[in-house]
């Protein structure tokens, strides 16, 4: 074969090819464009309750731990409480990248993307409740292996150590996990962007350009990531319910503790992730993409979960009765109608109650429905954590040493302040990521196309 | 060497070409997609991808690290604690459960920047932002004789726009 002479090389080149953008980039990178006057409002008023629950913290700090709501025999309160809210909260995301990713459920590919950061945010919101919790902060590093001149080591029998562990290495693979399948939609958020928008994409996204080998690189990963936070995910929560049930304290000490609180936080996790993306999916017009077959999806987990949490309640009843322990039985009876009934209630209601209505379509796909709900579960799993936490340890063995907590206000403000600390991260994640996962939302769509005609 | 880029739309295509073409005998070639497509990567990378013993290596590192970390601590000022062995595996078991998530995924990630070949510093000639949107990409790299060919192979494969990257 000869070499062909120079024209037909020279023909062949034309100008540069003229940037096609496709729909998905720009309704998604829509989201991080401009601020309104709204979303400034709720910015300060999430700031606000932030900055405000960190002064309190701060005077606690001067003043100790007094100041807050312990007493004799309650010395985990509200802080405790919200810890636990919040590392169930973190459930979701983890629960819709991995496990769904591993069962292929291509719908969880709307919702990924933001309730990953959703885990992000609340495993952090949870990790200062043990700085607040501990009260001398500046000691807190003693939970710590590390080596020190009183050749002394940490207690690794205490499930309060397992607990450091867990979180930590929960909160390290959320972030990792996270970010990576962030880096290709960074990509295109770099290519589509300028200032100091672009730079930060630039360094974020690594240089990628989605060849095969990233491509391939990045799926193994994803995939090795699922595979390794299923058991995580599962794990952590059971790890959080053994600082409870490893313990003698009637109504804790249950082997049921572990999926009764895994369910417990999947069915917190989803309400939330509800929560949050039902205004967002509105204000940012992003109804095509996470549609009504979404929310109906999460709803269904969320009936399912309540089940598990329904029966869990049921199964604790019948097991004080059952088993015949006084203490059990007592704690159980105080539990429903004793000092803390109300929050019980407000506990069976909106967790196992409330609920039934998703067995419904109608209720599955009227949006304000679930709003609502959704709302109602939060609360409803803030006050189940209180009525375990506080109702176990007001009704100990032995009555001289019952007693009676009443939050304080500095815990209120602390507790309202993380739900501020929690939104900030959110609501600067909602202009600074893509609050959809691009690619893969991409993936599906030029599947579709590919297979509508025909190949 | 000249490199030649042709622009597609459909994956499918795109694995086409590059089978043809690794037929041909051109194997410098290089793809861009806005989408994970596994046709077109195992097309191009028909090996699995070495990140899997990147999260071995993590893995069998957190889980002996767990192990070693809380027997030998718990050994090496040892404190009575409830009756309890010093050395009781299934507490540790935990402790060494959570190492093991924590380095096999640490592990992973670093992985896929070896493997990956992350972060890459140099952007490719051939690459623009269309590859982010909708448009696949391919490009291959030829001598100049053979620019005509891979031109109809790739035309032949249904690529929308052929062109020359500039060098």
């Amino acid at each position: 074969m000869t070499p062909p002479p120079a024209e037909p090389v020279a023909a062949l080149i034309r100008p540069p090819p003229v940037a096609r953008d496709s729909q998905v980039n720009r309704d998604l990178l829509r989201v991080m464009d401009g601020v309104s006057v709204g979303y400034f409002g709720v910015l300060a008023l999430a700031l606000g309750f932030m900055f405000a629950a960190g002064g309190v913290w701060i005077y606690q700090v001067y003043k100790g731990l007094g100041i807050a709501g312990y007493a004799h025999p309650i010395f985990w309160g509200s802080y405790i409480v919200t810890f636990v809210f919040w590392v169930g909260i973190a459930h979701a995301g983890t629960l819709i990248s991995a496990i769904l990713y591993l069962f292929r459920a291509k719908w969880r590919n709307a919702i990924n993307r933001s309730a990953e950061a959703m885990t992000v945010f609340a495993v952090l919101t949870a990790a200062q409740f043990l700085g607040i919790h501990v009260g001398r902060i500046w000691k807190s590093y003693f939970i710590l292996p590390y080596p020190n001149q009183r050749a002394l080591w940490v207690n690794f029998k205490s499930p309060l150590l397992w607990d450091t562990f867990a979180i930590t290495t929960y909160a390290t693979i959320s972030i990792v996990f996270f970010y990576v399948g962030l880096i290709p939609d960074l990509a295109i958020a770099r290519d589509r962007s300028t200032g100091w928008r672009r730079a930060l994409y630039t360094v974020l996204s690594l240089g990628w350009e989605g060849t095969s080998r990233q491509w391939k690189s990045h799926n193994r990963t994803v995939l090795h990531l699922s595979g390794l936070a299923t058991p995580l995910v599962l794990s952590v929560h059971s790890v959080v319910s053994w600082d409870f049930a490893m313990s003698i304290v009637p109504t804790w000490h249950a082997t049921i503790f572990a999926p009764y609180f895994v369910a417990g936080a999947i069915f917190s996790g989803f309400a939330m992730v509800l929560t949050m993306m039902i205004p967002v999916r509105r204000i940012y017009g992003l109804e095509h993409i996470i549609t009504d077959y979404h929310f109906e999806n999460m709803s269904r987990f969320l009936l399912l979960t309540s089940l598990i949490v329904g029966y869990a309640y049921c199964a604790e009843y019948f097991i004080a009765w059952y088993s015949g322990v006084e203490a059990e039985q007592t704690s159980f009876w105080s539990r429903a109608f004793g000092p803390y009934w109300i929050s019980t209630w407000v506990m069976i209601s909106c967790n196992a109650i409330f609920p039934q209505i998703l067995w419904f379509k109608k209720a599955r796909t009227h949006v304000p429905t679930l709003f609502v709900l959704s709302v109602l579960i939060n609360i409803g799993m803030w006050f189940e954590r209180y009525v375990i936490i506080i109702g176990g340890l007001s009704r100990e063995y032995d009555p001289a040493v019952w007693g009676t907590y009443t939050p304080q206000w500095t815990e209120l403000i602390i507790v309202a302040g993380s739900f501020g600390f929690f939104c900030q991260f959110f609501l600067m994640f909602l202009k600074v990521f893509p609050v959809v996962a691009i690619a893969e939302v991409k993936e599906i769509e030029i599947h579709a196309r590919a297979h509508g005609e025909g190949h | 060497m000249p490199q030649l880029l042709g622009v597609f739309t459909e994956p499918a295509h795109v694995a086409a070409a590059v089978h043809r073409l690794r037929g041909r005998g051109f194997t410098d070639l290089e793809t861009f997609s806005p989408a994970p497509f596994a046709e077109i990567d195992d097309a191009m990378l028909p090996k699995p991808s070495g990140v899997r013993g990147w999260t071995l290596v993590g893995g069998l590192t957190g889980v002996v690290t767990g192990y070693a970390l809380t027997l030998w601590m718990a050994n090496n000022w040892q404190i009575m604690l409830g009756g309890k062995p010093f050395s009781s595996i299934p507490p540790y078991t935990i402790i060494a459960f959570e190492l093991t998530i924590l380095f096999g995924g640490l592990m992973t990630f670093f992985g896929l920047l070896v493997v990956g070949r992350l972060p890459s510093f140099r952007s490719h000639k051939g690459y623009s932002a269309r590859f982010s949107a909708e448009d696949f990409g391919l490009v291959v790299r030829c001598r100049e004789r053979d620019v005509a060919e891979i031109d109809g192979l790739l035309r032949e494969h249904h690529a929308t726009e052929v062109s020359l990257v500039e060098a």
